[in-house]
């Protein structure tokens, strides 16, 4: 198979956000996710500046859907997975509920029901990408709202190459960067902005996804255990030997001194 | 020993104040967590969205594992180094250990959110998850610690096939525990490397789990003295001060390759820059610093101080105390969540965190299980001075 995989992608553009919260109305109805465990939130400073000079700062703060998730890399049972095509899918039925991916995730997308027992059973929730509807080639519900097309959502390349084109259109409107295009390894939710990302809520990350190291030592989990393994052995039996000659040779040197 | 068949035994059973206190805090625990499984992990604690882990995590994993590991060193320096003269500590640091490890999973069983998938561990697996392994780690090590702790159990029983055929077992077992738990102290550190944007620079360096396996080291010395020193004190058992001067004398070794391993890495990487100007993280860092590492370092550096059974517990003590602060700064203190600006809706907030009074009495009765078991165990089990029969009396003179 050479036929490349269509990887999919949301686009937000700040500027046309109006923070009307559609978007995550939308998302609770299509998910049935109750209203105060929405899995979109309205993050940024809000309206920024001094009067005349205002800005509203928002951002429709969802599952980034990483290219390398480091939630995936850290759930211990592989509740998550990365979809070729782009969502990062979460699997409650393997779900343990040790809340690792949520200290993993550098956006702090995941959350818990912490108010469900036993019985009821808490998960993890975050953003499914809607694939229920994606894969009957729907939009996602949030994109499918949302009234001034500050969401938007097709091939990443493509929306990667429009954002380019948004900022040389109009590069006095932009900040020069597309957020996601290389944060934590690439992610599948690219974000313009005309205000400092961080004022948007976002974290200032490296190109490299934060679960590099963790995943190059936990590669030297092996060598180390055989390593140790074998290191230990040996100075168990060099010990022994060492020591079995040396009663064998006090015992032959003097015997009669031992009683 | 008779044993006593009659049923007036039990009439006459006398229960100690600190017994009752202890079940006390038991029940309380458990109720507690009969309200955590009816009503979800919020109900009882106050971890959020925001902190998604803390004091469980710092106090009954991090540090619950690091005094653990005294285990593997005592079972090492007589089975590997055979120096047979450590031989009366062993089954107590066993103990102690088992019990640690054992605390631990209990925790586990309330903090997780689906305790009854413990065993997921086994048929769901990521490789490439620190929890995983450390979770692996628990339960074999676990198995392997009670397996090196039964002849006790044989002995008590008269089984002497079993004890013949530990004994022969002993060695590998040994070792294989060794691996294990020499991993597990180090896997606790790599828990946090996957944070590196969270947990504060100082701390943050790939080589923490080489860091967390030598100072779990040291902690493990430390708390073989610290619980000695207890139990002669609590179940009138001699104190074995020319063996426990001679686990001390390495301390200052230990802590001082921490110390330039720890240094070297900081001024490597340049996060040294951090070292003095970065408030309350500065000051955490210089107080486990000094308290866990230069002083006992320096203390124990005097031979008059190893030599008195006050001079080892003082120290050992300070350095417990310093190094359980470097844990908690590890896994809690030093590690900044993502501070989301979030104004609608606002359940990620707060982004501050400090532990319920049912988080803590949930751990405090779990302690005192601990130290119920720990007291049951030696009252009716072999675990202290089981060589003295083979060997004679210890030596005196302290060396």
């Amino acid at each position: 198979m050479t036929e490349t995989i269509k990887h999919k992608a949301f686009i937000f553009d700040a500027t046309r956000c109006i923070d009307c919260r559609a978007c995550m109305v939308a998302c609770s109805v299509e998910n049935n996710i109750a209203l105060n465990k929405t899995r979109i939130w309205l993050a940024g400073e809000g309206i920024m500046g001094i009067y005349p000079d205002l800005q509203r700062g928002t951002m429709v703060y969802h599952c980034m859907h990483c290219g390398h998730p480091d939630c995936l890399s850290a759930c211990p049972v592989g509740a998550y997975t990365k979809r070729l095509d782009g969502p990062v899918e979460y699997d409650g039925d393997k779900c343990i509920g040790c809340r690792y991916c949520m200290n993993a995730c550098p956006f702090g997308v995941p959350h818990f029901d912490y108010d469900k027992g036993i019985i009821e059973g808490a998960f993890i929730d975050k953003c499914s990408f809607c694939l229920q509807r994606v894969d009957n080639g729907l939009e996602p519900a949030c994109v499918a709202t949302c009234p001034t097309d500050a969401l938007e959502y097709g091939e990443r390349d493509e929306l990667l190459a429009k954002a380019h084109a948004r900022i040389a259109a109009h590069p006095e409107r932009y900040i020069n960067h597309v957020y996601g295009e290389f944060e934590n390894g690439g992610t599948s939710y690219l974000i313009l902005s005309h205000v400092p990302f961080n004022q948007l809520g976002l974290p200032t990350l490296p190109e490299t996804p934060v679960n590099e190291v963790s995943e190059q030592v936990i590669s030297l989990t092996l060598p180390a255990a055989l390593g140790i393994g074998a290191v230990l052995t040996v100075t168990a039996v060099g010990v022994s030997l060492y020591n079995k000659n040396k009663e064998k040779a006090s015992a032959q040197k003097e015997p009669e001194d031992v009683k | 020993m008779k044993a006593n068949l009659t049923i007036h035994p039990r009439l006459r059973m006398n229960i100690s104040p600190l017994v009752w206190a202890l079940l006390g805090f038991m029940a309380l625990a458990g109720l507690i967590a009969l309200y955590r499984y009816a009503f979800g992990v919020g109900a009882i604690s106050n971890l959020s969205n925001s902190y998604p882990w803390g004091f469980w995590v710092s106090f009954d994993l991090f540090t619950g594992i690091a005094i653990s590991s005294g285990a593997f060193i005592i079972a090492a320096v007589i089975y590997i180094f055979e120096l047979k003269e450590f031989k009366p500590m062993l089954r107590a640091v066993l103990l102690t250990a088992l019990l640690g490890y054992i605390m631990e999973a209990m925790a586990l069983m309330i903090e997780l959110g689906h305790p009854e998938r413990i065993w997921y561990f086994f048929i769901y697996q990521n490789w490439t998850s620190f929890l995983l392994f450390i979770g692996l780690y628990v339960m074999i090590y676990i198995a392997i610690m009670a397996a090196e702790l039964s002849p006790a159990v044989f002995e008590k029983l008269h089984w002497e096939k079993s004890i013949n055929f530990m004994k022969r077992l002993m060695k590998p077992l040994v070792i294989v525990g060794a691996v294990i738990s020499i991993l597990h102290q180090g896997s606790l550190g790599a828990l946090m490397l996957i944070q590196p944007t969270k947990l504060f620079p100082l701390w943050w360096t790939p080589i923490l789990p080489v860091l967390f396996f030598i100072s779990a080291v040291a902690v493990g010395l430390g708390m073989t003295i610290f619980e000695s020193s207890l139990s002669s004190r609590y179940f009138k058992r001699g104190l074995e001060v020319h063996l426990l001067s001679k686990l001390a004398a390495t301390i200052p070794f230990i802590l001082g390759l921490y110390l330039v391993v720890k240094f070297f890495e900081l001024f490597y990487s340049g996060d040294a820059k951090f070292l003095f100007n970065s408030g309350t993280m500065s000051v955490l860092f210089w107080s486990e610093i000094l308290i866990g590492v230069l002083f006992p370092m320096i203390w124990f550096a005097f031979k008059r101080n190893r030599q008195s059974a006050k001079g080892l517990l003082v120290g050992a003590v300070i350095l417990l105390f310093g190094m359980i602060l470097n844990r908690f700064d590890v896994s809690w203190f030093a590690v900044k969540h993502a501070n989301s600006i979030t104004y609608m809706p606002t359940f990620m907030d707060p982004a501050t965190y400090f532990p319920s009074w049912s988080e803590i009495a949930v751990s405090i009765g779990i302690f005192s299980f601990g130290i119920l078991v720990f007291g049951l165990a030696v009252t009716y089990l072999p675990v202290f001075e089981t060589e003295d029969h083979a060997h004679g009396p210890a030596p005196e003179t302290g060396d």
